[in-house]
């Protein structure tokens, strides 16, 4: 039976940022990844960008074989893990392979949601998770006139945008009442939302789909309040769920892998990271954490390395939300909380906006304090450094005296503090 | 893994004028603008420091890491972090990684911008009027030279902190194992290197000379390998006292002869191994064991010998002074050296500063190289016969000697008149050597003008006369 | 000494340093190594010469003083090189430090001493205090008597020298203006024949500094961790076996010699009309030529006198001496160098511990004489054998004699 010290399944952000850290401390362990995918690792993020023609789908590749090879890594393509006996230290593989290994980690990500729409099943629809749901919606999207988008999250957004600018006629219908939610606040979802209504994209908040229908090649999309949209195209784009179905119930599972924060499971020698995870918050609270690539980085990291025991390893401290958006030329950046409902006199929120003229784009930064410490910012059209704005909420920087000065120049103020602390 | 050479920043010395942002934006931006400029120097609001936004080229790049669209990679070769733009999907997630706003969007570009170090020779460094900003490209060393084999055994057992085993692994390591290496008496074998009891430190053959012959004993090895066509290095690693007192005669011996020998000399200004007791390269004042202090002793009362300048009247191969302070010049300084004792005598001294015999903590090792030389008691230089000598780095703007001397448990005693005959021993040396290296340019003016003939004419002395 | 000179043989006409450089020139060394020291000079220069001449392939090195002139051999040794030096006196004593070592590093160097008093007063004359001085430091001392001798004796060296059983540095002595100067017809031996006699060259396989068999030579052994002083008591105890073993090495050398190139050399102690003698007289070097024909008159007189002559003095012939010394009743020592502590000379200390494993203890009489280069005739030796004579009858006086005083 193949063997392996470390054996990671999932090839993408977590797993591969797990193999470099592993092999960053141990030299001569030997390392597999496995991929259930044909191709070399890419990211599902990129994928927006291959329906759009912006990315090639033979140019996506996060690493190559060299790459591999350097990190004496074995690459396993074509290689699904069907179930994990932890009692064996062995995972199964769909052909009927076994692979031992000595330390495992579960990075296989999520899956689309499929929400309990009733007709679903019985229509043609799509979703973007892989690269070959991707080529499916571009080959779809080139002869599409209608569209609807089920779900205005990121990957509802990028979808809408795209064949909106191929001269699609797109309905986006989400349930809650402003298109990113738990991404963006209120405002810059709204103004947001208003690109989308300018380059005439129906927006549909607040609304719920009943059922739909096949009618012909098109299907019938069916409203709670009784409209109803005809498309040619269905995207479901209503989130992710862990990718754990393999697992049968062989680890603790809620939201999806229970961890701690070491990124250990509850089942020795087996460590879990990225969306396959149910990612603790930051803050502590509800806020909504993981799901995100830079979060499946870090997770991927802090698994790998306490894997291999690198003493350098430290806790992984939670999800901060983190989004960097573009949309019709605009860009919005989100780093950490908004104001929760129940705020007290600790929180403070700064606030500028100003309207669009003829030679500039509306702008808008709002920034969430607590005790002095950023919480979160919020900017449409507004630079700052994402990276370096995580690192001030992480850090829990005192910010009091500079108040003014980060709200006026977001960027400068951030870049400075930082640059000061890093000394 | 390769390491990346560094654009490094000292705060202290920037006066914030935007220099180097103009040159960047310069030759970088698409419109001149210094907003896009790749190195950005920020004001800190509050405490008035200027700060810095530059990407650091880091090796473990979250940048990278977190780009979805393989649009950044680190170079194996040299270490940058570099950006494909066809690639790019713009999504700015780099940003997300980054933490020292290394990538960052550009509004007048339409994409994200970083610093590319301007292949090798970065504008912003070469603008800026302070020396604020500067190219540190010792990364170089450890690219080519970080796989090399230590050569001798881990666990030798210098001090703590000690200067003089980082000489030894690093040139040794450089030299190779096609070497015959000889360690005179004192700290180096001292600390283990040619071994114990029947068993080795060292993987190359490695012996103790004579305190008093080494020179002489690695004559003998390398004429004898190159009698039976084997090009073996001789190589010595001695300290000051075996190389410059005692041992001086066999030195200047082969270095006269042009024999083909490496020999370092480590210069702990002293016997430290014995116990640190004066020598002739112990500098004035200095406390040691045996000028020690009193009612009527105040430390030693002569200034020391300059050994390298008298092996450069030898007219060696090659000669040279270096410092671990300065690790880059050493090791350049040491490849020169190792391809000069092909031919000849190449004499490299290197100043060890030692934390048992000088009194210091040992973490201030390097603190102190470096302050030997920032203040001139220690001149870094090297001559090569048809170049003459040349100043390796500056020396007309030195630290005062004081920044030097307060570092050191063996010169605390000193009182203001010791410290002045200090003073002006070092202002004497420095303007000694600036009028050597006058010189040495006259000579490279010459050899410019009629290169000196290589090679071994063989011409009858009558036959010269009369061209 | 036999006379068979074979055709393809070459005849010289020099003296001893020059003979000396031949006996070199014939062992191939790969590197000489000199510096110059009266009485020894004209020995390197003929080297130096043979060397630019390409008479000889050796690398020379003209180091800038005795004590590097050893330590370069030493190197090229330790690099596998068969190698030579000749010195004496105050340039033996400037050597001492590296010389001191050469034996522990169980080098195979052969050098040559031109024997030369020492200073002070100044003088720059024959004597052998050089020699003498160092014997107790490892080397193989063997003295010659002859032109001739000198220069077999040089090749014999090496043989002796790189003997797997023996590898110690040796010495081959000649007395300083007497054989150094003296010039005398001699004969060439054939170098083929020599090649055959030494074979090759095998000089650093106990120790080497060398990339392809890299070891550490000469770590730091003893002390009270590790294996403590007992590596250090073993090595001393190899280095006096081989020392043991050269004597009989020695022998063969010089019988092989003889059998190869018709000449023969007593190897260790020669026995000199010894065979009915009533005394004998004790000698080293090169006077006793002067004394054998002194020897051979008293016999014409009729007394019963015979000679022992020393070749071999490190290591020290116990038996062959104490074989001599049990066929007379009463011997004389002539000295040329002085053993300052025994109020004598140094010969004749050796002779009194070799007599403790003769059969009894006969009277024994030190004399010194030819110091800084003065004569040793053959007047002086007949006084040594007249002194001597008187010790089969009178009392043994405890006072050297000087030979030299008067002259
Ligand atoms: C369209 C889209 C747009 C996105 N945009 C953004 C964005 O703008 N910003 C952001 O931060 N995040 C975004 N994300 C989310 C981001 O891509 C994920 O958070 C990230 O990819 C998670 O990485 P991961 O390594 O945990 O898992 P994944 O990237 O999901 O990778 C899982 C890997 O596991 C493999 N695998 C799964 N099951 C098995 C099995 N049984 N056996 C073997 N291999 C298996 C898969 O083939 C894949 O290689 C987006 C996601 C999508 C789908």
């Amino acid at each position: 039976m193949e063997r392996y010290d470390y054996l990671v399944v999932g090839a993408s952000h977590a797993g591969l940022e797990a193999v470099r850290a592993i092999r960053a401390h141990d030299a001569t362990g030997s390392i597999a990844m496995l991929n259930r995918d044909p191709v070399l690792p890419y990211s599902p993020t990129v994928l927006p960008y291959v329906v759009s023609g912006r990315s090639k789908e033979d140019r996506v590749a996060l690493r190559d074989h060299p790459w591999f090879e350097s990190l004496q890594t074995a690459y396993l393509e074509r290689t699904q893990v069907s179930a994990v006996d932890a009692a064996k230290a062995v995972v199964r593989c769909a052909d009927g392979k076994e692979i031992g290994y000595g330390k495992l980690l579960l990075a296989t990500g999520a899956k689309p949601i499929i929400p309990p729409v009733s007709g679903l099943d019985g229509v043609p629809y799509h979703v973007l998770r892989t690269l070959d749901d991707a080529l499916a919606l571009r080959n779809a999207m080139g002869t599409a006139k209608h569209a609807v988008v089920l779900g205005a999250g990121l990957v509802g957004m990028h979808a809408a945008e795209n064949l909106a600018k191929g001269k699609c006629q797109v309905t986006v219908v989400e349930m809650r009442d402003q298109v990113l939610p738990g991404y963006f606040d209120a405002e810059a979802a709204a103004m947001i939302s208003a690109a989308f209504t300018g380059n005439g994209v129906e927006m549909l908040t607040k609304h719920r789909v009943t059922s739909v229908a096949k009618q012909g090649q098109q299907c019938v999309v069916k409203l709670e309040n009784g409209e109803q949209r005809i498309a040619d195209l269905l995207l479901v784009a209503t989130g992710v769920t862990p990718e754990v179905d393999f697992l049968k119930g062989a680890l603790d599972i809620e939201r999806g892998i229970i961890v701690d924060e070491f990124m250990r499971t509850r089942v020795a020698n087996v460590w879990a990271a990225g969306d396959v995870v149910q990612t603790r918050s930051f803050f502590g609270d509800g806020t909504p954490a993981g799901g995100i690539l830079p979060d499946a980085v870090e997770q991927g990291r802090t698994a790998g390395m306490d894997m291999a025991g690198d003493p350098g390893v430290t806790p992984y401290p939670g999800g901060i939300p983190l989004n960097t958006y573009n949309f019709f030329g605009n860009r919005a950046l989100s780093v950490g909380r908004d104001l929760p409902a129940n705020a007290g006199t600790e929180w403070e929120v700064l606030r500028r906006n100003s309207a669009a003229s003829a030679s500039e784009p509306a702008r808008y930064l709002k920034i969430v304090l607590r005790d002095n410490c950023l919480q979160g910012i919020f900017g449409v059209n507004v630079l700052f450094d994402p990276g370096i704005m995580w690192e001030l909420i992480l850090r829990r920087t005192n910010l009091s005296e500079l108040r003014q000065q980060l709200l006026d120049h977001p960027q400068d103020t951030a870049r400075a503090v930082m640059s000061g602390i890093w000394r | 893994m390769s390491a990346i050479n560094t654009i490094a920043f000292k705060p202290a010395l920037c006066d914030g004028c935007g220099e180097c942002m103009t040159a960047c934006s310069t030759v970088k931006s698409v419109n001149g603008s210094a907003a896009q400029s790749r190195i950005q120097i920020i004001a800190d609001p509050l405490k008035g420091s200027w700060e810095l936004a530059l990407c650091r080229q880091c090796g473990d790049p979250r940048c990278v890491a977190d780009c979805p669209a393989a649009a950044l990679s680190k170079e194996a070769n040299g270490g940058l972090i570099s950006w494909d733009a066809e690639k790019c999907v713009n999504c700015l997630l780099c940003t997300a990684g980054c933490v020292y706003a290394g990538i960052a969007f550009s509004a007048d570009e339409g994409r994200v911008v970083k610093c590319d170090q301007c292949g090798g020779d970065p504008q912003c460094v070469k603008a800026c009027p302070t020396q604020a900003l500067t190219y540190l490209t010792s990364a170089s060393i450890y690219n080519r030279w970080g796989d090399l084999e230590d050569l001798f055994v881990p666990g030798l057992g210098g001090c703590q902190g000690c200067n003089t085993e980082i000489v030894m692994r690093h040139t040794l390591r450089r030299v190779g194992s096609n070497t015959v290496l000889a360690t005179p008496p004192g700290c180096i074998p001292g600390m283990g290197s040619v071994g114990y009891n029947g068993m080795a430190g060292t993987k190359v053959p490695v012996f103790h000379p004579l305190l008093t012959n080494t020179a002489s004993m690695l004559t003998g090895i390398r004429r004898q390998f190159k009698r039976k066509g084997r090009n073996v290095t001789a190589m010595a690693l001695a300290g000051d006292g075996g190389a410059g007192d005692v041992g001086f005669q066999s030195l200047s011996g082969a270095a006269e002869r042009g024999e083909e020998i490496l020999f370092v000399c480590v210069d702990n200004e002293g016997y430290m191994n014995t116990g640190a007791q004066r020598s002739g390269s112990t500098p004035y004042g200095a406390w040691t064991a045996t000028t020690p202090l009193g009612t009527e002793a105040h430390g030693k009362v002569q200034d020391s010998k300059n050994m390298p300048l008298l092996m450069m009247w030898h007219r060696c191969a090659y000669v040279a002074t270096a410092s671990t302070a300065f690790m880059e010049d050493l090791y350049e300084k040491l490849e020169k050296a190792l391809a000069a004792s092909d031919h000849g005598f190449a004499y490299l001294h290197i100043y060890s500063p030692c934390t048992s015999g000088w009194r210091f903590p040992s973490g201030n090792n390097i603190e102190v190289a470096r302050k030997a030389v920032e203040t001139n008691f220690a001149i870094l230089w090297e001559y090569q016969p048809d170049q003459g000598l040349r100043l390796s780095r500056p020396i007309d703007k030195p630290l005062p000697v004081v920044e030097y001397l307060k570092l050191l448990g063996k010169f605390k005693h000193l009182d203001a008149a010791q410290i002045q005959h200090i003073e002006n021993h070092v202002a004497e040396q420095t303007k000694l050597f600036s009028e050597l290296a006058g010189i040495g340019k006259g000579v490279e003016r010459l050899a410019a003008a009629a290169p000196l003939s290589a090679g071994h004419e063989r011409s009858s002395v009558s036959e010269r006369l009369t061209r | 000494m036999s006379a068979v000179l074979k055709p393809k043989n070459k005849v010289l006409v020099c003296d001893g340093n020059e003979a000396a450089a031949w006996g070199v020139v014939l062992s191939r060394p790969d590197m000489v190594a000199g510096y110059p020291i009266t009485p020894q000079s004209s020995l390197v220069e003929y080297l130096a010469q043979f060397i630019a001449d390409g008479v000889l392939d050796a690398e020379m090195v003209e180091a800038e003083g005795e004590h590097s002139v050893l330590s370069v051999l030493q190197g090229a040794a330790l690099a596998g090189g068969r190698t030579y030096t000749a010195s004496c006196g105050q340039g033996l004593a400037f050597m001492f430090e590296p010389y001191f070592r050469t034996p522990n590093l169980r080098l195979p160097i052969v050098m040559s001493i031109v024997t030369r008093d020492g200073i002070s007063p100044q003088c720059v004359w024959g004597g052998q205090q050089d020699a003498m001085t160092v014997r107790e430091v490892g080397w193989i001392q063997m003295f010659c008597e002859t032109v001739q001798e000198v220069l077999d004796t040089t090749v014999m060296a090496y043989k002796i020298a790189e003997n797997h059983s023996v590898m110690l540095p040796v010495n081959v002595n000649h007395d300083g203006n007497y054989l150094s100067n003296g010039i005398v017809r001699i004969e060439l031996p054939d170098q083929d024949e020599v090649d055959q006699y030494l074979g090759d060259k095998d000089v650093n396989w106990h120790v080497a500094l060398d990339p392809q068999r890299p070891m550490a030579v000469d770590p730091l052994t003893g002390g009270s961790a590790g294996t403590g002083p007992a590596l250090f008591t073993r090595y001393r105890q190899g280095q006096c076996e081989g020392m043991q073993n050269s004597l009989g090495v020695i022998v063969e050398a010089h019988k092989e010699w003889a059998q190869r190139f018709g000449r023969s050399f007593a190897p260790l102690i020669e026995e000199y009309r010894l065979e009915d003698a009533d005394y004998a007289i004790i000698t080293i070097g090169s006077m006793a030529g002067a004394g054998k024909d002194v020897v051979d008159a008293a016999r014409n007189r009729g007394e019963r006198v015979g000679l022992i002559k020393i070749k071999t003095m490190r290591p020290f012939p116990i038996d062959a001496m104490a074989a001599a010394l049990n066929k007379v009743r009463a011997v004389g020592v002539v000295d040329r160098s002085v053993c300052f502590g025994w109020n004598s000379g140094p010969v004749f200390q050796e002779t009194l511990a070799a007599m403790y494993y003769a059969r009894e203890r006969i009277p024994c009489l030190s004399m010194i004489g030819g110091l800084a280069g003065a004569d040793l005739t053959e007047v002086h030796f007949e006084r040594a054998v007249r002194e001597t004579a008187k010790l089969l009858a009178g009392p043994c006086p405890r006072q050297p004699i000087w030979l030299n005083a008067q002259d």
